[in-house]
């Protein structure tokens, strides 16, 4: 606001010196835009800033590099695999992640405090399900914390987690079994949690999510191609096999090989679809729909490689869950 | 040309909107909201456990009846203490509710100090329980405090901070929000009697 006058004093001393008001208009506004534009930019620079200081002082969180993340070097590679291979089964079906992080020292803070800072690193648990849960061990000061995803505590509520370490893995981790304990611990974790979220589950609402724009974008595209197709059917054709698969490429992030066939389908329906639609209405639904549908289930296929989401989704954690030690 | 310069205006008046604040202030001052929701939620449920702990120790420590009281007291005064959202903009009633929280814990530290000199009352599985749920519950209080300093720490720089400022000062007119401060007594180790 303060720089509102600014700029109109520096208005009036170029209309005395020159006269020439309207060529001095929209250099002035142009200082208008470019100080406009910066305002934000310069907010920004300082938030990161303050960003970075924030996380220049807080204790180094380790990498996440899968779902066991031995730091302290407890786990054998044998016991490593078959826990892994079981957590990838169980992310499968359920959609929950559990991953495992041992630590060689807390340095001084306490295991509720690091936990929270590693699960607000990494964000085990797919967004707006929240359902993630994080098994810390630190090997000097003997500490177990199970943390547990806000989506989970439900299911998993605090006094479960302290039976769990309680019962099953501190009696392994007092004979020195860390293996023993881990792999009852987590097949503690896993029945605990059986049947909270399903896979499924979010199948019908990423549909929605990303199919909603795909399909306005489709319904637009086919007004496009019935009237390109109307001019010429080779035109209609050219548009058809660009058209759908650079839409779908952007909206899906389809295979080389769907994008392929993508094309191919956009070439046929280029041509063909102006002469259903001049040609006989009963195509109408019958034909465009079930096409659409198909592409829904074909980009759902490729999800499936990663998983449905990828690790580390963005769940949240309200710093539920118990500690013990051994 | 004339023309031009209203249009000019307009536009810079729509970008300045967003360009000097406007919009950011007003998302931190709802994240303050959110998170002060987020503390009030855990304190509540500190306060809902504290009935069933006292009538587990009740019937093992007959002789702690002070201790006893004390919780029970702390957490009525809580309850006479009206929070909501309107909390975290007044200074007085913010300090008012982090005391009465804090005599909780007080008390709480103090009952299960004494508990320690009842082994049967320690190996009952229905205080251990308890117990647990209220580490939890303590570790929760501490998450959602450290997040809500966080969102007034950011919202209290967001309206003090160039142009921001101006907007507020002109059209917003916020008050930089409480945060929570370290308890007293809280950097003096406690004392330990033999």
């Amino acid at each position: 606001m303060s720089l509102d006058f600014g700029v109109q004093k520096h208005h009036c001393s170029i209309k005395k010196k020159s006269n020439r008001i309207f060529s001095a208009i929209p250099y002035s506004f142009l200082i208008f835009i470019f100080f406009v534009a910066l305002w934000p930019c310069s907010f920004r620079l300082f938030n990161s800033e303050m960003d970075f200081l924030s996380r220049a002082y807080a204790t180094e969180i380790p990498p996440l590099k899968g779902y066991i993340n031995d730091y302290a070097n407890m786990i054998p590679p044998t016991i490593r695999t078959k826990l892994t291979n079981e957590l990838r089964e169980f992310e499968r079906t359920d959609s929950t992640q559990i991953v495992i992080l041992t630590i060689p020292s807390l340095e001084g803070l306490t295991i509720e405090d690091y936990s929270i800072k590693v699960a607000e690193a990494w964000k085990i648990g797919k967004k707006g399900r929240d359902n993630g849960i994080i098994l810390i061990i630190a090997n000097q000061e003997r500490k177990i914390r199970i943390e547990v995803g806000r989506g989970l505590e439900g299911k998993l509520t605090d006094l479960m987690a302290g039976r769990i370490i309680d019962l099953v893995v501190k009696p392994r981790f007092k004979r020195g079994d860390f293996s023993g304990g881990l792999v009852a611990g987590i097949a503690a974790l896993i029945d605990a949690t059986k049947g909270e979220f399903k896979t499924d589950d979010d199948r019908p609402s990423r549909t929605i999510e990303s199919f909603s724009p795909f399909f306005t974008i489709l319904l637009f595209g086919a007004v496009g191609l019935l009237i390109l197709g109307n001019i010429s059917p080779v035109l209609g054709g050219v548009a058809g096999a660009i058209g759908l698969p650079v839409t779908a490429y952007f909206v899906l992030e389809p295979s080389v090989f769907t994008l392929i066939l993508l094309c191919i389908l956009g070439l046929i329906m280029g041509i063909f679809l102006p002469f259903l639609f001049s040609g006989a209405g009963q195509g109408r639904g019958g034909m465009f729909f079930p096409r659409g549908g198909s592409f829904g289930s074909r980009g759902r296929g490729n999800d499936d490689f990663d998983s449905g989401g990828g690790f580390g989704g963005g769940g949240d954690f309200g710093g539920g869950g118990a500690s013990g030690d051994w | 040309m004339k023309r031009f310069l209203v249009y000019a205006l307009g536009i810079f008046a729509i970008m300045s909107l967003s360009g000097c604040g406007y919009n950011t202030m007003q998302i931190n001052e709802e994240a303050v909201k959110a998170a002060w929701g987020d503390v009030e939620a855990t304190y509540q449920r500190r306060n809902d456990l504290i009935p069933n702990l006292v009538e587990v120790v009740k019937s093992y420590a007959k002789h702690e009846k002070e201790t006893l009281q004390a919780v029970t007291e702390a957490r009525g005064k809580v309850g006479s203490i009206q929070a909501g959202a309107d909390i975290v903009n007044d200074p007085k009633a913010f300090s008012q509710f982090q005391e009465a929280q804090a005599s909780i814990g007080n008390a709480l530290s103090r009952l299960l100090v004494v508990v320690e000199q009842y082994p049967d009352l320690k190996a009952n599985q229905n205080f251990r329980d308890l117990q647990v749920q209220l580490e939890g519950t303590e570790n929760r209080i501490n998450v959602a405090r450290t997040r809500y300093n966080k969102a007034v720490q950011e919202f209290n720089t967001s309206i003090r901070i160039f142009p921001n400022s101006v907007t507020n000062s002109i059209l917003l007119h916020l008050k930089p929000k409480e945060a929570f401060k370290a308890e007293a007594g809280a950097e003096k180790a406690p004392k330990v009697k033999f």
